[in-house]
């Protein structure tokens, strides 16, 4: 239980013949809330907001995955934060919406290695062969919520709040060894 | 080598002894074998006592449907396991195994008294002996039991191993490897489709393990299984080995446990024991098989009895006759084939005993060629010997009824086979429907709700060639679902082993079927006359019989015992079998172990722990935790040699002389945004919110429909159309959900949206007449003074750097503030707070003083002070209720007649009169000499020792205690009573002259 964690201090969590399990540095988030002329919200942060629920669209310096019918979380790289606030600001008087920056909420686990899916299959009930390369989920892992991006077959993040972080630290370091020793 | 162990035969390895222990005498067996088959070898036979009677029992069957043979194993400590089966458990160098239900020893047991007066312990007798006298049964009847019953001993110390689970998605799982299985999996692969195969065993095969003669399509049996498990292998097929399928649950979710080390001399490093897997399947393939019956006689539960399938798997499994004078008794063809196996295999098969007048000719002449004698009309009434049959009775049986003169026949063990019933476990557990079948006086299964098909042996077939065919034709349809055309695989098998029988009950005898010892149930001791005094008794339905009698009961689920169970209930009865009905099967399958259900989360993983980004530094600093909610948070920062009363002592008084700084990150926040914010939360609080001005705090009160109050928290105007709401720390999860039901099903219309913060912002409060002193170098942006940022602001701004919501709020009666900055700067900000906190003797607090200041000041914990039964105008804070609101969430429910009703529990102070300390809980009473049971009026909600008032204080509810200030109450406790006063809930700077700058 004395396993802390903060994205301002990268770091490796296991790394074995079956996945490399690491911390990520912190990145600007922020949660949009949005419903109606949705093309101008794409106009403003210059990215075009994907619909279909659990898919993703990326521009230079940002990317948005759509986890809800009205719901997108938007990664931008720090120091552009304030610019994609500063467009939506612009855009409220015209069309409301919720925008919340959450760089703080969250942690991000980078998940690599052959055995990267098989590695989420022990605490995610979701089917991970369903998440296509390039899209992202909300689903559960190991009894927390999180935000799965799935970047190639076998590389994902996942992002979680970060309070849950040093208890999936410890399933995700589990689980590496796990499966590496199953390889060996 | 021993004399019942045949060399190169079976699929053991004849070139690798393997050495074990069973009740610490050695013995050696080959790889392969399991520690049945191993002690079978050595011709023993006797591995057990039954639980009720003690009676010496040895295994009956040669797999998990076992119930005899159950042992305890052993791998050093922590590593003793009780109840597992000798005829699953496989055999490693080192191995210690153990007989269990024995004393002093499994050969001499002095429990086995109560086989003696077994007519004492007939069917119901718990019910009946233990009921009288009512006073025996604490002391003498209930420990009694308790020492009696229970199989095996549990295990004393923690178990080091570990468990794992796993999630997974398939096209098709197809659960048996025999040839059923095995031909499902043969369509099904190679069409791009995922497959999944399980089976329990060590290996795959089933049935062809254990009948090797026959050909497949020109194949012999284990060299056709051979290549068929390759070339599923080479297809993609997952198979699964040592993994049964535990349970079916609601759509197509199988459990599957699978075993990992229980077979393995050495454990590997970081693998788990066991691994429970949560497969989610498109389509279903049962192919289950099915199980033989024993037959029901007098004395049929004598070690060296078993079932006489299981005799041709000790044989021709593993290499081990089971006797070298074997006697079969069966009303079943199958068993015939047993006897040839074993008189092909040098043993001398004393008779076959058949209860049937007629048999297949083609049976007859084999066993006459192989000089076997033949006895057909014949039943079985008695077998003899101590710890092992040596004999057995025989008689002729005319007219179905008339039983002749008993013949004794030596024999050293005797094959039963009763037929065969289907394993319809799994499908039960789909909520499938059965029907019965009489000619083969079984149930088969009918329809499921699931998608899922059966096969084979489990809906009744019988011989390899049909189990072949059926599995080809029945997974067409699993295919045809998934999109998927196929032609079902021919097969032709050669000396297949089809045959049939007759269903019997107890078998005709010549003696008192009332005392005879013929065992239905042999893991719980359920004999037939049980089962017929059962239904004399008034029990009519097969779930009352089951009950009354335990049939069916044990660990084996009633693999061995149901169907026997219901003929001779239905027979008592004199009804049909399905008439009388079948009991449930439920999950899982086999005994399971807790571990593989826990999977990862035991020990310190066991439930998840939440920590805040502050948490680190207090664990540095000797914080000692409670758990609130999923969170830990430190409870108090004890001092070396500090009792917890010392050390919030000193926090409180620290903090209210200087300065306190405390971790309030776990706090719920919800940030509200949209032009229908200020509107949603007026909606959803009490207090009055429209006319909240940015930069303004509010404290706000969130009650249930019902009018009672349910969370609290401060709440921010940070913008015009931006809320910043926190809730209490158990209460995040719930408010938000609760909000987003309102905002989605009865406010669709506001424009407004929620978005869960409280992760965003790390939060540190520092309370104290020092706190903006300490504070105010940090800011920028704001002058922290009582006409610049005044008691209930808010403002962004900077603090050490970072960018800050800074909120001045008290939940202490001191000035306060708290600090939120972005989650992972909260360490940062809190040691630079804290290092220039050391001017002032800067002291961190717990949760533990965060409640004691709280009390003196009357603030209330939801929750604590609270129970889902308080309103607002009860915990005295109608204050809180805005008078001219038009609505609200619980304004209705709080106009019901019983919630204004005079002389409720009203929430109110008290103080001791001879300042003790009362218990939080403690019921209160107005008038400590009336007689029992006393009339009670409220209880204690909160009680501290530790404040700053010099005396100890509490919050209690009183029945109409608003109206009752200045009496005494009465506070009984189990060794005096004690006297308080009520009071007003605020004992501390009831001016708020402490909250000015």
């Amino acid at each position: 239980m004395s396993k802390h964690i903060s994205s301002l201090a990268p770091s490796v969590v296991v790394d074995t013949a079956a996945a490399r399990v690491a911390v990520s540095q912190l990145i600007g988030r922020i949660s949009l809330r949005a419903r109606g002329d949705l093309a101008a919200v794409g106009n403003a942060i210059g990215v075009a907001l994907p619909t279909k629920i659990g898919t993703c669209a990326k521009a230079d310096g940002i990317e948005v995955a759509c986890l809800g019918p009205d719901e997108w979380t938007l990664l931008v790289s720090l120091n552009q934060i304030e610019k994609v606030e500063d467009a939506l600001a612009a855009l409220y008087p015209s069309l409301p919406h919720s925008m919340t920056e959450v760089t703080g909420r969250e942690v991000t686990f980078t998940i690599e290695g052959p055995q990267a899916v098989d590695l989420l299959s022990i605490a995610t009930p979701r089917d991970i062969a369903s998440i296509k390369v390039g899209e992202a989920r909300r689903t559960l892992f190991d009894g927390a919520t999180v935000v799965l991006w799935r970047d190639a077959e076998t590389s994902f993040r996942m992002d979680v709040w970060n309070s849950f972080a040093p208890f999936l630290a410890t399933t995700l370091e589990t689980g590496a060894k796990e499966l590496a020793a199953e390889l060996a | 080598m021993s004399k019942y162990r045949l060399r190169g035969r079976g699929r053991v390895d004849s070139s690798k002894p393997v050495v074990f222990t069973f009740d610490g005498k050695p013995y050696t067996g080959l790889k392969g074998d399991t520690v049945a088959s191993a002690l079978l070898a050595h011709g023993v036979h006797l591995m057990g006592r039954s639980f009720k009677y003690h009676r010496p029992r040895g295994a009956i069957a040669a797999g998990s449907e076992e119930p005899n043979a159950l042992i305890g194993t052993r791998r050093g400590p922590g590593r003793f396991e009780p109840n597992t089966r000798a005829t699953v458990q496989e055999i490693w160098e080192g191995l210690e195994t153990t007989s269990q239900n024995k004393f002093p020893s499994l050969k001499w047991d002095v429990g086995a008294v109560n086989d003696a007066a077994y007519m004492m312990f007939s069917a119901g007798f718990y019910y009946k002996t233990f009921m009288w006298p009512r006073s025996f049964w604490d002391k003498v009847y209930e420990p009694f039991i308790r020492a009696a019953a229970g199989l095996g001993v549990s295990p004393t110390e923690e178990d080091p191993d570990t468990y794992a689970s796993r999630y997974s998605y398939c096209d098709l799982l197809i659960v048996g490897a025999g040839p059923a299985g095995i031909a499902a999996a043969r369509e099904a692969a190679g069409k791009g489709l995922s497959v999944i195969l399980v089976d329990e065993n060590p290996e795959m095969g089933g049935t062809l393990l254990s009948e090797p003669q026959s050909k497949i399509n020109g194949k012999a049996a284990w060299n056709w299984l051979e290549d068929e498990l390759a070339a599923l292998q080479a297809a993609g097929v997952k198979l699964m080995t040592r993994t049964t399928a535990i349970g079916y649950y609601h759509e197509n979710l199988i459990a599957l446990v699978e075993k990992l080390t229980d077979h393995l001399p050495t454990l590997p490093e970081d693998t788990p024991r066991e691994r429970m897997w949560r497969v989610r399947a498109k389509q279903v393939v049962l192919a289950q098989g099915a199980l033989e019956k024993p037959m029901v006689f007098h004395g049929n539960d004598r070690p060296g009895v078993m079932l006489a399938g299981s005799a041709q798997t000790f044989l021709n499994r593993y290499g081990v006759k089971v006797g070298n004078t074997p006697a079969v008794v069966t009303s079943h063809d199958s068993a015939w084939y047993a006897a040839f196996d074993l008189q092909d295999a040098g043993a001398f098969v004393q008779a076959i005993i058949d209860t049937r007048a007629q048999v297949r000719q083609d049976l007859q002449d084999e066993a006459r060629a192989r000089g076997i004698p033949v006895k057909l009309s014949h039943t079985v009434t008695a077998t003899g010997g101590r710890l092992r049959v040596n004999n057995v009775r025989v008689n002729p049986v005319s007219g179905g009824t008339n039983v002749g003169a008993g013949q004794w026949i030596k024999c050293d063990a005797l094959l039963m086979s009763g037929g065969w019933t289907p394993s319809l476990h799994l499908f039960s557990h789909t909520k499938g429907s059965l029907t019965w079948d009489d000619d083969l006086t079984t149930f088969l299964p009918k329809d499921t709700p699931e998608d899922c098909v059966i096969t084979g042996a489990s809906r009744g077939l019988w011989g390899v060639e049909a189990a072949l065919r059926d599995g080809a034709a029945r997974v067409g349809e699993a295919l045809a679902k998934l999109g998927i055309g196929s032609s079902a695989s021919e097969y032709s098998v050669e000396d297949d082993r089809t045959g049939s029988g007759v269903m019997m009950r107890e078998l005709p005898t010549d003696r008192s079927p009332g005392k005879a010892k013929a065992f239905v149930d042999f893991q719980n001791d359920v004999t037939a006359k049980d089962l017929r005094l059962a239904v004399r008794e008034g029990m009519r339905s097969i779930e009352h019989v089951k009950r009354y009698t335990t049939n069916g009961m044990a660990t084996d689920q009633g693999k061995m015992s149901n169907i026997n169970g219901l003929n001779i209930a239905a027979d008592a009865l004199g009804k049909k079998q399905p008439q009388v009905g079948l009991t449930t099967f439920r999950p899982p399958y086999t005994p399971t172990t807790f571990g593989a259900f826990a999977g990862y989360h035991r020990g310190e993983h066991f439930e998840v722990v939440r920590k805040t980004q502050i948490d680190a530094w207090a664990e540095e600093h000797g914080a000692v935790y409670e758990p609130v909610g999923q969170w830990r948070r430190a409870r108090y920062f004890p001092k070396a040699g500090e009792t917890m009363d010392q050390a919030v002592t000193r926090e409180c008084a620290a903090t209210r002389a200087s300065v306190g700084i405390f971790d309030a990150s776990t706090l719920g926040k919800i940030e509200v945004v949209g032009p229908d914010a200020a509107e949603f939360i007026n909606r959803m609080y009490t207090n009055p919110f429209l006319k909240l001005a940015p930069g303004k705090c509010r404290y706000g009160l969130l009650l249930g429909d019902d009018g009672f109050i349910r969370d609290d928290g401060v709440i921010a105007r940070v913008e015009e159309d931006r809320f910043h709401v926190t809730t209490t720390t158990g209460g995040a999860a719930r408010v938000l959900n609760m909000m987003e039901d309102y905002l989605q099903t009865e406010w669709p219309d506001l424009n407004v949206w929620l978005t869960s913060t409280t992760e965003q912002w790390s939060t540190v409060a520092l309370n104290g007449p020092n706190a903006a002193k300490l504070l105010a170098p940090f800011v920028e942006g704001i002058e922290l003074t009582e006409e610049a940022f005044p008691h209930m602001s808010c403002v962004n701004c900077t603090v050490a750097g970072y960018p800050a919501r800074l909120w001045r709020v008290s939940f202490t009666g001191e000035i306060g503030f708290e600090v939120n900055v972005p989650a992972p700067y909260g360490r940062d900000l809190w040691e630079k707070l804290w290092e220039a906190g050391q001017q002032y003797d800067i002291t961190p607090y717990g949760t533990e003083t965060m409640h004691v200041l709280r009390a003196e000041k009357g603030y209330i914990i939801v929750g604590q002070d609270t129970d889902g039964t308080v309103t607002p105008a009860d915990a005295g804070m109608d204050w809180a209720v805005g008078k001219k609101k038009a609505d609200f969430v619980g304004m209705r429910g709080l106009a019901r007649p019983d919630l204004v009703a005079p002389n409720r529990k009203q929430l109110v102070g008290l103080l001791t009169e001879d300042n003790s300390w009362l218990e939080e809980g403690a019921q209160i009473v107005f008038d400590p000499k009336q007689p029992i049971p006393m009339k009670m009026v409220g209880h204690v909600t909160s009680s501290y020792n530790q404040g700053t008032t010099g005396r100890p204080i509490a919050l209690a509810l009183v029945e109409g205690g608003h109206s009752k200030m200045g009496e005494t109450v009465y506070i009984p406790m189990p060794d005096r009573t004690i006297a308080a006063k009520i009071t007003g809930t605020v004992f501390f700077d009831p001016e708020n002259s402490r909250l000015k700058i």
